[in-house]
């Protein structure tokens, strides 16, 4: 018996080496050919608080959604027991730390009164003692999971007599318990394991050598006791080679094939990690040899990161910074700037739970409507959203080079889901990637930066032979201060149109896409991260004799009218349901505002937890029943 | 060829309040890039939002006039995409010590090589007098209701706190004076602040050229002497010395180069031994594609750069 795919959740308090068993565990399947996607879901807290890792693992391709329930929760710590045991399908595998058999809810101090309080009342409904013994004999004796006992602390101990490591590290090693307990599971060989362990450690033989020896004396352990319930299919995926990255990390590998050459950026979750890699490749070295260098600059303030940025596009470089909601909130007053002056200028934006701090964490999708609005006045923008790594990384290069094509403010909008979450993919296909920079000149008798030459004028650099003047205020040709109405009215129109040639020159099939045909019952509208849910939930739902299309929003500004206009049209309306990470179904608000079309159907989420297939499905089943809107909840 | 001070006048109308201590400081300014032959084409002035603000436009060099209170930080992009560049930053007191002292106070730690010009008129000139940053407590000019309730923050002290390298004032009717320390702040590798004294005839009552005509005085002819030489010792000294003289304010108020010290790295030292090529090829001077439009990294140059992030599967045996 073999399976093609797994769901699993691993579970342990922040800081004591969740990151290090999704790491190995990727690599080591990736190793073996799987797909892999893996959430990261975490408290804004350094060390202590719960956090897991939601995976899903196929031998057919690279998953794009995430499901629950899982077949495996690997927990390191008891709260996980108790805040995931119902993630848990029936007939799954608990791993748990059996030494903690004692632990009772109430003594969990890193667990929030209110989940607390939830699963009391939980338990009693069950009618089980809110302690891990009786949840886990509630498990088994029901026969709705398989239990993996491990005595964590006597494992060590066999661990600790052999490699005798050094007192303060052996806590350390409890991640490898779990890895060996899933490589068990998933019958994952001992060259995967050691391959997996190296790439974490890189070179450090000692630690290479105990995690290898602890996965596989777990691993074998499990193999033996309970066989190998979730072994995988042979990989059945062609890649030969496969990316292992977080959102983050695509989105910096694009900027740097892009050509970035400076980025600017003040801390913030979920989007600093992006700038740490980038700068980790500010030398560009091949071969010991430099193609270029990339100036990283950490600023005061994000006021001064998006000025910063714009001051080093005056002088030709392509510049990009990087933010979510409460930078960009700080960036609002310098985006209207490089709208009005006409600056490329790339800020990268990765939505998290709003508003304020929020859910600093966690993913959302609230910032839309602010992203099309923000700043005062009108000016020409670009707001381009990405629904999944692959597309993040394309359309990262993309986002640079329209800016600069175009000459102005490129929002590229991205959520923490993606920003965090771990997958394997293919290595990028380089003849979909050109570079454009736009009408550059050098020469610099009589220059006109805004010379009236159609909606772009020819761009001169700061340092060229040109001189030239940039103001705020409304200006002529050269730059200079005029309030004069006439000229206003010409100056003003040459922004805005720009707005109209980019509508002309992208094709609206880029800006909106369709997945499936327009034959089908029903048809999702979404955007960012909803991409490979709604995907994955339509193709649930066909198997289930319900035939659904997805069409998925990506370039808001400007927005493909015409196109969105016809697809919605031709589906009923009771039939069209809006997909998306906030309240008030934002991306709807749009399309009614571009195409008069109406969407009153909506299924949202917005407690900073992705949506999963599991969930879609149901609502897309409650609207096409009559209903209108369903709130999605699930996750802890 | 040697450009005149009146090459560097752009033929812009002057639109400031006639009498106008920004007059004096704009002329300093066309007379100092003169005498260093300055390339217009690699100049940039940058300013804020404000009366001062405007002074870009007035100069025939390239001009930024950006965002209230946020000069600096667009110059500093500007500096570090373009090292090449000379770039001098005008703002106001409402602009530089107000809404972006945040900005002010940051540059300072980063040496950042560039010359900052406040415009000191205790005033928000544009929005009709109100008090400024440096306005004291309890002086009443013309606009307000009442004398001020809020102190003034003294900008030479600031700048030394915040690590400026080179800390002077001048005096907008001193337009020789002024010039010379223009053209020293622009010589000076690293970040230098010029906190310029100039009367508003319009809303500050006070602090006008009567005011100043009896106050001033040159450091230099009391025999100061600004510059650090060598040891850590002798900056500790030399930073104290120049705080204790920034606090002197009243009957006699200095002016000339406080404190010079150029034996601190500049931001761009600093990004050059991170980024080797960074002198030669900064930012904005790098070609990043083929004439084709093509990545200089191809498939094979991103496995190598990235081989830590690719997996190769195993192979079937
Ligand atoms: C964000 C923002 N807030 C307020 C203003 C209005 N404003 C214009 S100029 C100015 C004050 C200028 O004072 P100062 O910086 O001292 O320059 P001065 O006019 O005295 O040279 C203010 C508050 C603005 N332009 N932007
Ligand atoms: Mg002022």
């Amino acid at each position: 018996m073999s399976v093609k795919e797994a769901n699993i959740l691993l579970g342990g308090p922040q800081g004591a080496g969740l990151e290090t068993t999704a790491q190995i565990l990727t690599s080591s399947l990736a190793y073996l050919g799987y797909g892999v996607l893996a959430d990261r879901e975490y408290y804004s807290n350094i060390k202590g608080r719960h956090s897991y890792i939601h995976a899903r693992i196929s031998a057919e391709m690279i998953p794009l959604s995430l499901s629950y329930p899982v077949e495996i929760v690997g927990a390191m710590d008891s709260e996980t027991i108790f805040t995931h045991f119902e993630d848990l399908g029936d007939g799954g595998y608990l791993i748990y730390d059996s030494s903690t058999d004692n632990r009772t809810l109430s003594s969990i101090a890193s667990m929030e009164p209110i989940l607390k309080n939830r699963i009391t009342e939980r338990l009693k409904r069950l009618g089980v003692e809110a302690k891990v013994s009786s949840l886990v004999d509630y498990l088994a004796s029901n026969g709705r999971a398989e239990i993996v006992a491990l005595d964590f602390p006597s494992i060590l101990d066999t661990f600790k007599k052999r490699f005798e490591p050094e007192p303060i590290q052996a806590s350390r090693y409890v991640s490898s318990i779990l890895v060996g307990a899933v490589c068990g599971l998933l019958d994952i060989d001992e060259e995967a394991v050691k391959y997996g362990v190296s790439r974490r450690f890189m070179k450090k033989e000692k630690l290479i050598e105990h995690n290898v020896f602890l996965v596989n004396y777990v691993a074998d352990y499990i193999r033996e006791n309970y066989g190998s319930p979730y072994k995988l299919d042979n990989s059945r995926l062609s890649l030969n080679e496969m990316l292992t990255v977080m959102g983050n990390d695509v989105v910096a590998m694009a900027k740097i094939v892009g050509g970035l050459r400076y980025q600017s950026y003040y801390p913030i979750t979920p989007a600093s990690d992006e700038s740490f890699f980038i700068e980790a490749f500010e030398r560009l070295e091949v071969d010991g040899d430099s193609i270029g260098g990339i100036v990283v600059f950490q600023t005061e303030d994000e006021i001064a990161a998006i000025t910063s940025a714009i001051g080093a596009s005056l002088t030709g470089a392509r510049v990009a910074t990087a933010t979510s909601g409460p930078g960009f909130s700080l960036m609002v007053e310098g985006l209207g700037w490089a709208g009005h002056s006409e600056v490329p200028l790339v800020i990268t934006y990765y939505q998290r739970g709003g508003p304020s701090t929020g859910l600093p964490t966690r993913g959302g999708q609230s910032d839309l409507l602010f992203t099309l609005f923000a700043s005062h006045g009108e000016f020409p923008r670009i707001v381009l959203a990405s629904g999944d790594h692959i597309e993040a990384f394309y359309d990262a290069i993309e986002a640079m080079n329209y800016a600069e094509r175009y000459q102005l403010p490129v929002i590229h909008l991205l959520d923490k889901f993606l920003a965090n979450s771990f997958i394997t993919m293919g290595i990028p296909d380089f003849s979909k990637i050109y570079i454009d920079r736009g009408m550059i000149v050098e020469d610099g008798e009589d220059y006109r930066r805004y010379e009236f030459n159609g909606p772009i004028s020819p761009r001169a650099n700061l340092g060229s032979k040109a001189v030239m003047w940039y103001t705020g205020d409304e200006h002529d040709e050269y730059g200079h201060i005029t309030e004069d109405p006439e000229y206003r009215i010409k100056m003003y129109n040459k922004r805005m149109e720009k707005l109209d040639l980019i509508d002309k020159e992208i094709d609206p099939e880029k800006r909106a896409v369709l997945y499936g045909d327009f034959s089908a019952d029903y048809l999702l509208v979404g955007w960012g991260f909803v991409k490979g849910v709604a995907i994955d939930s339509i193709n649930k739902l066909r198997s289930q004799g319900l035939n659904g299309a997805y069409l998925h929003l990506k370039m808001f500004s400007p927005f493909p009218s015409s196109y969105v206009k016809s697809i919605i049209g031709s589906f009923d309306s009771d039939r069209v349901i809006l997909v998306e990470h906030n309240y008030l179904a934002q991306a709807g608000k749009i399309v009614a505002m571009n195409t008069g079309t109406i969407i009153d159907r909506m299924i949202v989420k917005y407690t900073g937890r992705p949506i999963y297939v599991n969930e879609l499905i149901i609502g897309i089943r409650k609207i096409l029943e009559g209903e209108m809107r369903v709130v999605l909840s699930y996750g802890a | 060829m040697v450009l005149k001070p009146s090459h560097y006048k752009s033929n812009v109308w002057i639109d400031w309040c006639p009498g106008c201590g920004d007059f004096g400081i704009t002329a300093a300014m066309y007379r100092a890039f003169s005498e260093l032959n300055l390339d217009p084409a690699k100049t940039v002035v940058v300013s804020g939002i404000g009366c001062s603000g405007k002074t870009p436009h007035f100069l025939n060099v390239n001009g930024v006039h950006t965002l209230h209170g946020r000069a600096i930080p667009f110059a500093v992009g500007i500096k570090l995409a373009n090292p090449e560049l000379t770039v001098v930053v005008n703002g106001g007191d409402g602009d530089l010590l107000g809404i972006g002292s945040g900005h002010f106070v940051a540059v300072g730690r980063r040496n950042i090589d560039i010359l900052i010009i406040l415009h000191n008129n205790g005033v928000y000139g544009l929005t009709k007098g109100q008090a400024s940053p440096t306005l004291s407590k309890g002086v009443l000019t013309k606009s307000l209701s009442k004398p001020n309730i809020q102190d003034a923050v003294n900008p030479i002290a600031l700048a030394l706190a915040s690590g400026y390298t080179f800390v002077a004032r001048g005096y907008s009717m001193l337009a020789e004076h002024l010039k010379n320390l223009i053209i020293a702040g622009i010589e000076h590798r690293g970040t230098a602040f010029i906190d310029v004294l100039q009367p508003c005839v319009t809303y500050n009552d006070i602090h006008t050229v009567e005011f100043y005509r009896k106050r001033v005085y040159n450091l230099e002819d009391e025999g100061w002497s600004p510059d650090v030489k060598g040891e850590e010792q002798e900056t500790n000294k030399k930073l104290l010395a120049a705080w204790e003289k920034s606090l002197e304010w009243g009957d006699r108020i200095p002016i000339g180069i406080f404190y010079r010290n150029t034996g601190i790295s500049t931001f761009e030292d600093r990004l050059s031994e991170e980024i080797p090529i960074y002198k030669i090829s900064p930012p904005s001077k790098q070609i990043i594609s083929d004439e084709k439009g093509r990545t200089l990294i191809d498939r094979e140059i991103f496995r190598k750069i990235f081989r830590d992030y690719i997996i190769i599967r195993k192979q079937e045996r």
